[in-house]
């Protein structure tokens, strides 16, 4: 018993040591950029692993000008508040209607949007940028947002469906049906309420999909002022070509809000990420 | 009669629940469904994207594919070589970690943090910040006495290349499927590993007999994710390495998105080639899924 108890304990010493120094590799670049981006130029070719001289927030402030930092930012949170909105309310609607009603027609609907989770963005998207063109989508933080309902939907119902039933005990709506409520009635006053947990799964992985996607912006939106942070960023690093220091600001500002919402909310974006993997 | 009403009460409900549907469905069907479908008429034209009159030309678009486009195969074979890398990779050191961090008794959570970190930034920047790394920091990291061997060309050398991309891919997705296997080994009924005890299992048999065969779930999920991805692969590419050099690292949805957007303009003949991506990448999951599955079973 003694034995086994040390030689876990010398396991356990390893284990911890390896993860330390896999912990700082994996922080380093992050780290890297962050040390560097408050250098001049010539600071940082002459050493890059030393502190700053003195911490000069010029390169910040250059650009978050040039990046329209605040612009941008708003323009992420519109495409991002009207995608999420809509996947949410539209799936569960969806998803409850097809999970209680056990017709053919139900199966088949909610089989088409399954199989559709399969198809991959790639072999849509020449396609769907003609057809986002025809309704008026393209160039526009409304029309993206949109556009990631429809690619939304698919998954979210998928998961609402397997919530409600699994989840939703059937007595509490047959109660409400005898009550007198209809279909919309106990949707919106019974079920809705109920569907908190699952929301919380939904909008985590897709707010984190939808804010971190950068070939969907980079085909739909053509003037720099719908720009996203991501196209913005990635405009400033063909600006600044070669100018280190000023690029690394731009990524950290880049990477401020996920940083943020990670710092905030990491039990549950780690929670959520497992249950939506799990579920799909 | 009984059957009439109940073809009613049907045609009720169907209704109801189609009123349910229909705002997702509307949504769905002109983003994703229309696209899928159409992009196969689009696949037999010769449209470019500007000319709004194209003409049908049948297989033509696939036969060009088939008997002259050097450079689609060439970023085809290199995204299958990159999928393989990827998937192992990733998978290797996601495990890896996963039973590092579960071996410890305190601690468990801060590194959980911080290896998922990578998995918020977008690759894009990952991307962009990693090339900072690979042309910079450890050219001058190489400079110090023993360290010569950093020095490589990282981004300008095919090879060298390669492997840039896969240290990033692998830096920025292996914190997610770490968070899966995971909540998979902590699934484990503690009971199993205490009884392995008393036999006297080591604690290599015990991962080998008992850890490996409880988590066969969780190593169909993060394949299945992690081959959808891969084959996909855009972002840390495009930051990284762009392509380059030349055309070497050159993956499918670079090409495809270069021969639509960004160079040719060749728009039905992108859509042919974005068709056989669709295609292959249905063939290998579900391939993926039934062995998977059979050997879930199994267990």
């Amino acid at each position: 018993m003694m034995y086994e108890k040390r030689k876990s304990r010398t396991g356990q010493d390893i284990a911890l040591a390896l993860l330390i120094v896999l912990a700082a590799y994996c922080l380093f670049p992050i780290f890297m950029a962050l040390l560097n981006s408050f250098k001049t130029k010539p600071e940082m070719f002459t050493d890059v692993m030393a502190f700053p001289q003195k911490f000069s927030v010029e390169n910040y402030a250059r650009s978050f000008r040039k990046m329209k930092y605040l612009a941008s930012f708003f323009n992420n949170l519109v495409i991002v508040a009207i995608g999420m909105g809509g996947i949410a309310f539209f799936s569960a609607m969806a998803g409850w209607a097809m999970c209680r009603t056990k017709t053919k027609l139900s199966g088949f609907l909610f089989g088409l949007f399954v199989f559709s989770m399969l198809i991959p963005f790639n072999s849509i998207m020449i396609p769907l940028y003609r057809i986002a063109g025809a309704l008026h989508l393209t160039n526009s933080t409304v029309g993206m947002g949109v556009i990631y309902i429809g690619l939304g939907v698919g998954m979210a119902i998928f998961m609402y469906h397997g919530f409600a039933k699994s989840s939703i005990p059937l007595e509490i709506e047959e109660a409400a049906c005898i009550d007198g409520c209809g279909m919309f009635a106990t949707f919106f006053l019974i079920v809705m309420p109920l569907l908190g947990p699952i929301t919380a799964t939904i909008c985590i992985m897709n707010i984190l999909w939808m804010w971190n996607d950068f070939l969907l912006p980079l085909i739909m939106l053509q003037s720099p002022k719908n720009y996203t942070l991501l196209l913005s960023t990635n405009m400033l690093f063909g600006q600044y070509s070669s100018d280190w220091p000023a690029i690394l600001s731009a990524l950290v500002l880049a990477v401020i809000p996920v940083v943020v919402l990670y710092a905030f909310l990491q039990k549950n974006i780690l929670q959520g990420i497992v249950n939506g993997a799990v579920k799909s | 009669m009984p059957l009439h009403k109940k073809n009613g009460l049907n045609h009720g409900r169907n209704v109801q629940m189609f009123l349910f549907v229909l705002p997702a469905l509307i949504c769905f069907a002109a983003i994703k469904l229309v696209p899928a479908v159409s992009g196969i008429f689009y696949s037999m034209t010769n449209w470019n994207g500007l000319n709004p009159h194209f003409r049908f030309i049948g297989f033509e678009n696939f036969r060009t594919l088939f008997t002259n486009d050097s450079d689609f195969w060439k970023s085809m074979a290199f995204t299958l070589k990159y999928v393989i890398a990827a998937v192992v990779l990733m998978n290797f050191v996601a495990l890896f970690l996963a039973i590092l961090i579960e071996n410890l008794t305190r601690g468990k959570g801060v590194f959980r943090t911080i290896f998922y970190m990578p998995n918020m930034i977008s690759m894009i920047i990952g991307g962009f910040m990693w090339q900072f790394i690979f042309n910079q920091v450890l050219y001058q990291l190489s400079q110090n006495p023993g360290l010569g061997f950093l020095d490589q060309p990282w981004t300008s050398n095919s090879n060298f290349a390669f492997v840039a991309i896969l240290v990033v891919a692998t830096w920025g997705g292996a914190g997610y499927l770490m968070v899966i296997y995971i909540a998979a080994i902590q699934g484990i009924p503690q009971t199993l590993n205490e009884a392995a005890v008393i036999d006297g299992a080591g604690s290599f048999q015990r991962f080998r007999h008992i850890t490996i065969p409880m988590i066969r779930q969780a190593f169909t999920i993060c394949f299945f994710v992690t081959l959808n991805n891969a084959f996909q692969v855009f972002d840390v590419v495009y930051s990284l390495t762009g392509g380059g050099p030349g055309r070497d690292t050159q993956v499918v949805a670079i090409n495809i998105y270069e021969e639509a957007f960004a160079r040719n303009n060749r728009f039905g003949y992108a859509t042919a080639k974005s068709t056989i991506l669709f295609l292959v990448i249905l063939v290998i999951t579900f391939f993926q899924l039934r062995l998977m599955k059979n050997r879930e079973e199994e267990a």
